[in-house]
């Protein structure tokens, strides 16, 4: 997909797409006024991506909408039988996914059944619920945990990774009112892996070669790095060394 | 040290998108804009090369999504369809320009042109199928061609289902063959996703190498001895080729790629929002939604929106100094990297391939120049697809783990997992779960259960496409994909229950084989773990 390139937009583009999105006085408003309802509108100045996405305008897969137009989730009619979608399933599990080196994403469910016997048959029991991360280092084998506290309504969460190097798995716990902690469903592990020059980057900066074809060929001519967390942090290292 | 290699590897995807319950369905031109403005013109470009007997090598995958919808007849009818109002739009800009706006009259005249000679080779050259071009330029030896996964899945955030991982393979490979004739011997990563343990399904289906993420290579638990200036190969054996960041930014580089040159055309100033509604309503959608029409006439110029018209000999004089510039750029970092490397470096560079032509309007012209200059070059690159360099020097490379990577914002899995579709993958693992289930239960089904079965299968590949989430993310066309990820999950849903009853739904069974054509030989029993 492209992403929306606002400044280049006519403001005849601007004002149509303003209608559309249903914005008030879209008549009325001038062109920056309307650059600015449009980003309020799409909600892009509260989210951390933002900023990182705003000057990307030739990205990626194509495609021809300028906005959501459509407006009309109905126009897509639904083959018979068709039923919603549930909000959750009846089983009670947890899953992890990792996203990136440092976060990980966790969804569970909840039967009845097991809800019934953390909260009582009255749903009032005095228990609660949590997430315990169990970390284990790759290279020494050693097991840590820590824990998050999730509300009874709660589905998901976004867990922080703290090292690389380590495999982690997430247990969904109930702890009673007596403190006597039980699990209920554990995820399958995810793995994050130590990357060698991150072990070595004195390596790196000494050794002009591989400095070079290493390290040199993620930066453009400019001088931006590839876009992820991991090298700017090796590249901070690498700047203390040279330092 | 000798030449640097080159390899130029294309992705050309679309989502899976056809609606003949509509007269006219917005996303389908998608579609018909790739085949207009990259497929067509890339392949006349591919084939002026080879008659003016231009040495070059290009690698394409082309999806199975894709090559599905580009031999529907439904779809190339409607194909011809959308050609024909475009010539008419075209004949009447013609017109209009010469009257009251002859500063844009070149282009006007351009872009009927090209809607002609589309024409003409879509119902004549191709009869219809353009994939037989590809075809023709990979049996002359000009392009290596490659698949994808079966619904361009985002492969690592289903890394826990290998039932599901190995169904998109080997449909993908499936599919290829049954496409073109023989087994792929490269598969193009959905958006460079790797995770590690992947080459081993890939290896299974036969697969001899993929691209990777640039920083794959640096954030290797191995040492890797020539970053991304050579591919490596996987414990396995199946060879990873990373692409080179720094040559990949020459074009694509949002502040100074080469698509940003104040020159070339504007891609989002388009008649279809700029003219007088009466005038473009029958080139628009209904009821009188604006779209783009492709018929753009003004120049980036800048960050700003006074534009100036665009002219195609000043494009194309900075088409050619791009070019020449490339072309510099790679011989320069070979003589960089010289004193590093004890073997000649490889470019890889991976890029959509509607980059080419559709957003960058140039790109196809680049691409050509490129070759084209480095024909008459002293010291020329060899263009190379993976296959041809495996061929020569497979032996040479080094063994090496690639790290977990995509070509995504922040180098991960960010884009296809925050807060706007995260909410998808409870249900599409459960629906791949429960898709395994019914694998196991009801094995080797045959008649109405086969069928229904064969089409929970289709419904839950097709919610896995990256495409839903990446749009999802971009906040582009939300609302559509949003009903697509929410249709095929409900689809699938109606077989889980009936099956759990015994029951097949008919109905359903017959409109929804209809609307959905693609994977005609699947076999559901691909999702059974224990096959």
């Amino acid at each position: 997909m492209i992403l929306i390139n606002i400044d280049s937009l006519s403001t005849t583009e601007l004002q149509y797409i303003a209608q559309q999105e249903r914005l008030e006085d879209w008549q009325t408003l001038d062109r920056e006024e309307l650059i600015d309802a449009l980003e309020e509108a799409f909600g892009e100045q509260d989210d951390e991506v933002y900023s990182a996405q705003k000057g990307k305008i030739h990205r990626n897969r194509f495609c021809n909408s300028l906005t959501d137009y459509r407006g009309d989730k109905q126009n897509l009619s639904d083959l018979p039988g068709v039923e919603p979608l549930p909000e959750t399933y009846l089983d009670t599990s947890i899953h992890l996914l990792l996203r990136d080196p440092q976060w990980a994403y966790a969804y569970w469910s909840i039967s009845p059944d097991s809800r019934q016997m953390v909260f009582g048959e009255d749903g009032q029991a005095p228990s609660s619920l949590f997430l315990r991360v169990q970390e284990t280092r790759i290279e020494s084998g050693e097991v840590l945990s820590f824990d998050i506290s999730v509300d009874r309504e709660d589905t998901q969460w976004n867990i922080n990774l703290p090292n690389m190097g380590s495999s982690y798995l997430v247990d969904l716990c109930w702890r009673d009112r007596k403190g006597n902690e039980m699990s209920l469903a554990q995820s399958k592990r995810v793995e994050t892996y130590p990357a060698y020059w991150q072990k070595h980057s004195g390596e790196l900066a000494d050794n002009y070669a591989s400095f070079l074809s290493n390290f040199a060929s993620l930066v453009t001519k400019e001088g931006e790095i590839v876009d992820n967390p991991v090298i700017r942090d090796l590249a901070q290292q690498l700047c203390k060394g040279v330092l | 040290m000798s030449n640097p290699s080159v390899a130029f590897i294309l992705n050309a995807h679309l989502p899976f998108v056809r609606h003949p319950e509509y007269p006219r369905f917005l996303e389908e031109d998608w579609l018909f804009e790739s085949i207009s403005e990259s497929y067509l013109p890339m392949l006349r470009m591919f084939n002026r090369l080879v008659h003016d007997k231009i040495q070059f090598k290009m690698t394409i995958s082309l999806s199975p999504t894709l090559c599905c919808m580009l031999t529907d007849p439904v779809l190339k009818e409607r194909f011809l369809e959308y050609l024909e109002r475009h010539i008419e739009l075209g004949e009447k800009e013609v017109l209009r320009c010469t009257k009251e706006q002859p500063e844009f009259l070149e282009m006007a005249r351009f872009y009927l042109d090209q809607a002609r000679e589309n024409l003409n080779d879509f119902q004549d050259r191709y009869r219809g199928n353009i994939l037989e071009g590809f075809k023709a330029l990979e049996n002359s030896g000009h392009l290596e061609l490659a698949t994808t996964a079966a619904t361009h899945a985002y492969l690592p955030l289903y890394k826990d289902y290998p039932t599901a991982i190995n169904a998109q393979i080997e449909l993908g490979v499936q599919s290829f063959l049954t496409t073109f004739g023989h087994l792929p011997k490269g598969f193009w990563l959905p958006e460079c996703g790797y995770y590690p343990g992947l080459e081993e399904s890939l290896k299974y289906h036969g697969i001899s190498w993929f691209q990777t993420a640039s920083q794959s290579m640096l954030l290797s638990p191995d040492k890797v001895e020539y970053g991304t200036y050579r591919p490596v190969q996987c414990p396995n054996g199946v060879a990873a080729f990373p692409r080179d960041f720094q040559t990949t930014s020459l074009v694509w580089s949002n502040a100074s790629g080469y698509p940003t040159d104040r020159n070339y055309r504007e891609f989002y100033r388009d008649i279809g929002y700029d003219l007088p509604m009466e005038y473009i309503k029958p080139y628009i959608h209904e009821p009188s939604l604006r779209v783009f029409t492709g018929y753009k006439y003004w120049a980036i110029t800048g960050q700003t929106n006074q534009k100036v018209p665009y002219r195609r000999d000043l494009a194309q004089k900075r088409v050619a100094d791009h070019a020449k510039n490339f072309l510099y750029n790679v011989h320069k970092k070979t003589k960089t990297l010289e004193g590093a490397l004890d073997k000649n470096p490889v470019f890889t560079l991976g890029y959509d391939a509607e980059l080419f032509g559709h957003w960058w309007f140039e790109g196809i012209d680049w691409l050509e120049q490129v070759f084209r200059q480095n024909a008459e070059h002293e010291q020329q690159a060899s263009f190379v697809s993976p296959s041809t360099f495996l061929a020569k020097e497979r032996d040479t490379l080094q063994t090496v783990r690639p790290a977990f990577s995509s070509w995504g914002q922040g180098g991960y899995s960010a884009v296809w997992l925050d807060g706007s579709n995260a909410w998808t993958y409870r249900h599409i693992h459960k629906a791949i779960e429960r898709m395994e289930e019914l694998a196991v239960r009801f094995n080797d089904q045959i008649s109405l259960k086969q069928r229904f079965l064969n089409q929970a299968a289709r419904e839950v590949l097709l919610s896995m496409a990256s495409d839903w989430p990446f749009i999802l993310f971009n906040k582009s066309s939300t609302e559509y994909a949003q009903k697509r990820i929410g249709d095929h999950l409900k689809n699938f849903n109606v077989v889980y229950g009936n099956m759990c009853k015994n029951a097949v739904n008919t109905e359903w069974l017959v409109k929804a084989e209809k609307r959905d054509i693609l994977f005609s030989d699947i076999d559901y029993n691909i999702f059974n773990p224990e096959r």
